[in-house]
């Protein structure tokens, strides 16, 4: 389990405010920072990292003790049980992937799991390529598998798939979410997108100004107290069209193509490209076996 | 959609399933949820709440003489009627305020609606979705 319980001021460039962290993760929670830009999440990475020292208060991770400010404890970064992954990587340029991935290493006993981790990262072809050879999607897999060589008991995700296109970053939420079901590390994945937020999080922190305004499953934080709608999920419109006297909007759901009917007071709020979210009464949907299954 | 106000009158459960009476203008509206009343704190008896439709879900009646299962009838006027070829779309005057209904082009000329006559607007219980 994390307790984290810390003050720190920041100043941003026209403003100063509060970042006020008090929560609870429990072991193994994927926990999503969701909010504008300066609202805090990166610091609230920076000090679990211990890149940056808060004010007061405490960092508490499995009953270790990494900052106490009053007992004075504050573990060096090399000593935090952490791996960050940011949203530029930051791979050794004049090393293959085999060397980027070996320099994180410092205990022996991690290179019987670096098998399993290149395994799992898909990385097993790309081991003596140069990362200026790979993909950005390649590239952020090596950095994800560098960040899990130490088996940390923290995983910090900085936006690390934001630069990705659609199907790289599902591919990479799958690799995550596979990644933690067999290592068994908390993570705690800064991101903007909806989707993600739905497919990878156990709960989500809604942060504005330092604070953390909404916590609670993706679902209870993002449904806006709609009851009902248990047929829900969220995507982007791709596309409108008119047709008679109703519009239809498709709607990206994963990799799915989706229809919605909607009202001429509704599809003029839309345009293409918004994160939408899709619902109906449970009672709605038709449900069937697909033969042969 | 169609979104109007209202104040919770009774609140019915059974399991996961609770059955809303809801004072829309003096009309009962009923919703039925998946959902219970302890897990979600504005089901509660006096709340104000929204109570949201599908312009597709609304049934359009005339005269209707024969009983109906339908729980939720508005008497409306109507406002207006856009028809294209297939589709049509009604706005209709309630108390509660206006509603839009989209019924096929087809119902529209076997209906003989016309603007200004009063018709029934009714939505099924399942259609109904609730939110704070």
């Amino acid at each position: 389990m994390i307790r984290v319980s810390v003050n720190k001021m920041l100043k941003a460039q026209d403003s100063e405010f509060n970042l006020q962290i008090d929560c609870t993760i429990q072991s193994g929670e994927i926990i999503g920072l969701y909010g504008d830009s300066g609202a805090g999440k990166t610091s609230f990475l920076r000090i679990m990292a211990g890149l940056m020292t808060p004010d007061s208060g405490k960092v508490l991770v499995g009953g270790n003790r990494w900052f106490d400010r009053k007992g004075r404890v504050n573990l060096k970064t090399s000593k935090r049980s952490i791996g960050y992954v940011f949203q530029e990587n930051a791979l050794f340029p004049n090393m293959s992937v085999r060397r980027n991935l070996l320099f994180a290493v410092d205990e022996t006993h991690q290179m019987e799991s670096l098998d399993r981790i290149v395994e799992l990262t898909q990385l097993e072809r790309l081991l003596e390529r140069m990362p200026n050879s790979l993909s950005g999607g390649q590239q952020q897999r090596v950095a994800l598998a560098r960040a899990m060589v130490r088996e940390p008991q923290v995983l910090l995700l900085d936006e690390p798939l934001s630069a990705l296109d659609h199907n790289m970053r599902s591919s990479m939420q799958d690799i995550i979410l596979k990644s933690q079901r067999e290592l068994g590390f908390t993570c705690i994945l800064v991101t903007h997108d909806m989707s993600e937020i739905f497919k990878m999080c156990h709960r989500v922190f809604s942060l504005r100004e330092g604070n953390i305004v909404k916590r609670g499953t993706p679902y209870e934080v993002f449904s806006e107290n709609r009851s009902g709608g248990k047929f829900s999920f969220t995507g982007e419109v791709i596309d409108i069209v008119k047709e008679d006297v109703i519009y239809i909007v498709t709607v990206l759901i994963g990799s799915q193509i989706t229809k919605v009917v909607a009202d001429e007071s509704e599809a003029s709020n839309f345009a293409k490209g918004d994160r939408v979210l899709v619902s109906s009464k449970a009672f709605n949907p038709i449900i069937q076996k697909i033969p042969g299954t | 959609m169609n979104i109007l106000t209202g104040k919770i009158s009774k609140v019915s459960v059974n399991g996961n399933l609770t059955l809303l009476d809801i004072d829309v203008a003096g009309e009962n509206f009923k919703a039925i949820l998946i959902e219970n009343p302890d897990k979600v704190e504005f089901l509660r008896e006096g709340k104000e709440v929204s109570v949201m439709f599908k312009e597709t879900e609304v049934v359009i009646g005339k005269k209707v003489e024969h009983a109906i299962s339908l729980r939720n009838r508005l008497l409306c006027t109507i406002k207006s009627i856009t028809k294209g070829p297939l589709l049509s779309k009604l706005r209709l005057e309630h108390m509660a305020g206006e509603i839009g209904s989209i019924i096929t082009s087809n119902a529209v000329e076997s209906l003989q609606l016309v603007e200004g006559e009063e018709i029934w607007a009714m939505i099924k219980t399942n259609e109904v979705t609730i939110s704070e």
